[in-house]
């Protein structure tokens, strides 16, 4: 288990409380919204652990493809957040470098980058979540697990999307350190999956568009989407994260996640 | 000689070898804009062949990682250096390193004060980053209370310096072939070395202690060769600490270390901060701040560095440093640049610039950066990378 449990311990029971006497005595819609996002949050719960291959294609305003390859475990940590661990394969100069994170419901995520050149681990600070990953147009906040309690959520209504029927929910996240004041996200009614996220920068603009496609379905509970897209609209560049080789229960603990477990992947 | 000697090297690896075999091959010119003070060249170039075979199977890693590099004017700066040869075998929370390894310790950008375990290839580059592989036993526990870190150092590796037709050393050659041990047992001398380290919410800490053959000679008048200094390499006994805490994206380092064994026992340190603003300007950029100062008992005075890192965030991941090194009691100056950028899939190119310059000659301090007053230059790098 994590040494540092102690530490997050005690201050999420109490914004836990503090959430649900808000949630309480709002109204309707705040409680709707929290329901949605609750429902859709169980499709990512019950996988235990998982390993993935993921190609990023980034693609320019003319059209110009350049591709991005990472290895990708993962753990699920009841009552907490999920361990990873990412190592990218491609481009040749980062091959092997990786990066852990450890992500909490509430508190920020820890995360530390191994460098194979230097041999030398370094923690990230956590503010800088809100820049780009690998320079395309996912941030590094995209990338981390979004625990319901990091939001406050309004219901918005129904809506048409693609061929299904989605509620609108709207999320304003709780970390300060955000890179968004808020985000539209789409979540079909069927199998409350989410299928599009609109992101709001600082200055409220609509600044990218999420897609979710090719969703499968994996020990009867947990859904994977296969493809994300990215597409930033103030600077015509978009990011497709396509996952292959899912594979669930392929036995890791926590000693995979593990300080020495970092130094190791390369 | 030496090509053929690459050549065959690098067959072996890519055919005889399972596995798969990566590497990297770089050239390197490095021009210096002054006369140099005893007649060396102004443009030095060398070439490096680094190949890479990584194994592991279950519970067990293969890494082997030697390194060669041919300089073209400064015979002192060739290397055969193995850089990783070793077997790595896990236990759930516990791993056994057998061969020779690089590991790093520390927290600090600048000036790495704890990191001890491998010795430092100088002639590379002045900056310190650049190291040999050091064989050893390493035991190495992980649980609740942190990570334990147990290392028996089999033998030694001499630090490498500019010889004579190189640039960027002092006015009196190092004599690297007369070098002189305090230990009867020379460079053979089994050290050992130990380190914990853990982290608590936003504070990690590591303590470290190593007995053993310094990585770091003092000099002498070289007895054999006249006009040469011969590096005195001393039994030490050095404890370290490391600090670092972190709030937003302000992090606070420190690294501290007390020696013992190279005359009176001193401690040194290097201590201060690194802030990132993110996507500053509104734009996607990344600017982060260093600001780090040094103390050292054994000097009068020591530098503080201002460095700043700009990260582009485009998809060639370019990258900015510059770095600025002012040390107050002698009025000197030295100032870094640096540019790295990808080139496709499989290439790097880096551009780097140092100025080494001194505000006021007739202050009466001994000056720091005399011996490298006219050796002001520019670098350029380019890697290629081989194999998936």
């Amino acid at each position: 288990m994590s040494r540092s449990n102690y530490f997050f311990f005690k201050r999420p029971i109490a914004l836990f409380i503090l959430a649900m006497t808000l949630i309480l005595s709002g109204g309707i819609s705040a409680n709707k919204g929290l329901e949605i996002a609750k429902l859709s949050d169980k499709n990512n719960d019950g996988y235990g652990d998982s390993s993935s291959s993921m190609t990023m294609q980034l693609i320019n305003r003319k059209g110009d493809v350049v591709e991005r390859k990472l290895s990708f475990k993962r753990l699920e940590v009841p009552e907490d957040g999920d361990k990873s661990i990412a190592v990218f394969e491609s481009p040749r100069d980062v091959k092997g470098v990786a990066i852990l994170s450890y992500a909490h419901k509430v508190e920020s995520d820890d995360q530390w980058l191994y460098l194979p050149a230097l041999k030398r681990v370094k923690r990230i600070a956590s503010k800088n979540k809100s820049g780009p990953f690998l320079g395309s147009e996912f941030s590094f906040e995209d990338f981390s697990f979004q625990e319901v309690e990091k939001y406050e959520y309004t219901f918005i209504g129904e809506e048409v999307c693609k061929d299904l029927i989605c509620f609108v929910i709207e999320r304003r996240p709780l970390d300060p350190y955000s890179g968004y004041t808020k985000q539209l996200v789409w979540i079909d009614k069927e199998n409350y999956l989410v299928q599009k996220i609109y992101h709001y920068d600082r200055k409220s603009f609509h600044l990218k568009t999420q897609t979710f496609e090719d969703y499968r379905l994996y020990k009867d509970s947990y859904w994977q989407p296969h493809m994300i897209k990215m597409i930033n609209h103030q600077n015509e560049k978009s990011s497709i994260l396509m996952f292959e080789d899912v594979k669930l229960n392929t036995g890791f603990t926590d000693k995979d996640f593990s300080q020495n477990s970092l130094r190791r992947s390369r | 000689m030496t090509v053929w000697r690459i050549l065959t090297i690098t067959v072996f690896f890519s055919t005889v070898l399972p596995g798969e075999v990566i590497g990297e091959y770089s050239i390197d010119n490095r021009y210096f804009f002054n006369e140099a003070t005893q007649g060396q060249d102004k443009s030095h170039t060398s070439f490096t062949l680094s190949p890479e075979l990584f194994i592991e199977e279950g519970e067990r890693i293969i890494h082997i990682k030697p390194k060669f590099r041919k300089d073209n004017k400064d015979a002192e700066r060739n290397l055969f250096d193995i850089q990783e040869l070793y077997l790595l075998e896990i236990f759930e929370d516990k791993e056994i390193k057998f061969g020779i390894s690089k590991e790093f310790w520390g927290v600090t950008e600048t000036t790495h004060r704890v990191d001890i375990i491998n010795q430092t290839d100088t002639s590379e580059s002045f900056d310190g980053e650049d190291k040999l592989g050091q064989p050893m036993i390493k035991f190495s526990y992980e649980s609740d209370w942190g990570l334990l870190d147990i290392y028996t150092l089999i033998g030694f590796r001499e630090r490498t310096f500019a010889g004579q037709d190189g640039r960027l050393r002092f006015g009196i050659i190092t004599d690297t072939d007369n070098p002189l041990y305090i230990s009867s047992a020379k460079n053979k001398r089994v050290d050992f070395a130990i380190r914990w380290s853990n982290y608590y919410d936003n504070f990690e800490v590591a303590l470290s202690h190593f007995s053993g053959t310094t990585r770091e000679p003092r000099y002498i008048a070289s007895e054999k060769k006249l006009n040469k200094l011969s590096p005195l390499y001393e039994v030490i006994d050095q404890s370290g600490l490391e600090m670092q805490y972190f709030f937003g994206s302000l992090a606070l380092k420190g690294e501290f270390i007390s020696r013992s064994g190279q005359g009176d026992r001193f401690t040194a340190a290097t201590y201060g901060f690194e802030y990132t603003q993110v996507g500053i300007l509104h734009t996607r950029l990344d600017l982060g701040w260093i600001i780090e100062a040094n103390h050292d008992d054994r000097l009068v005075s020591s530098p503080t560095v201002l460095g700043t890192r700009l990260t582009l965030n485009d998809i060639s991941d370019t990258q900015i440093l510059s770095g600025l090194t002012y040390n107050e009691r002698s009025e000197e100056i030295g100032f870094l640049l640096e540019a790295t950028r990808r080139l496709g899939n499989c290439c790097l190119v880096s551009i780097e610039g140092v100025y080494f310059d001194d505000i006021n000659e007739d202050n009466g301090e001994r000056k720091i950066f005399q011996s490298f007053k006219e050796d002001d230059f520019l670098r350029i790098e380019f890697i290629y990378y081989f194999g998936e």
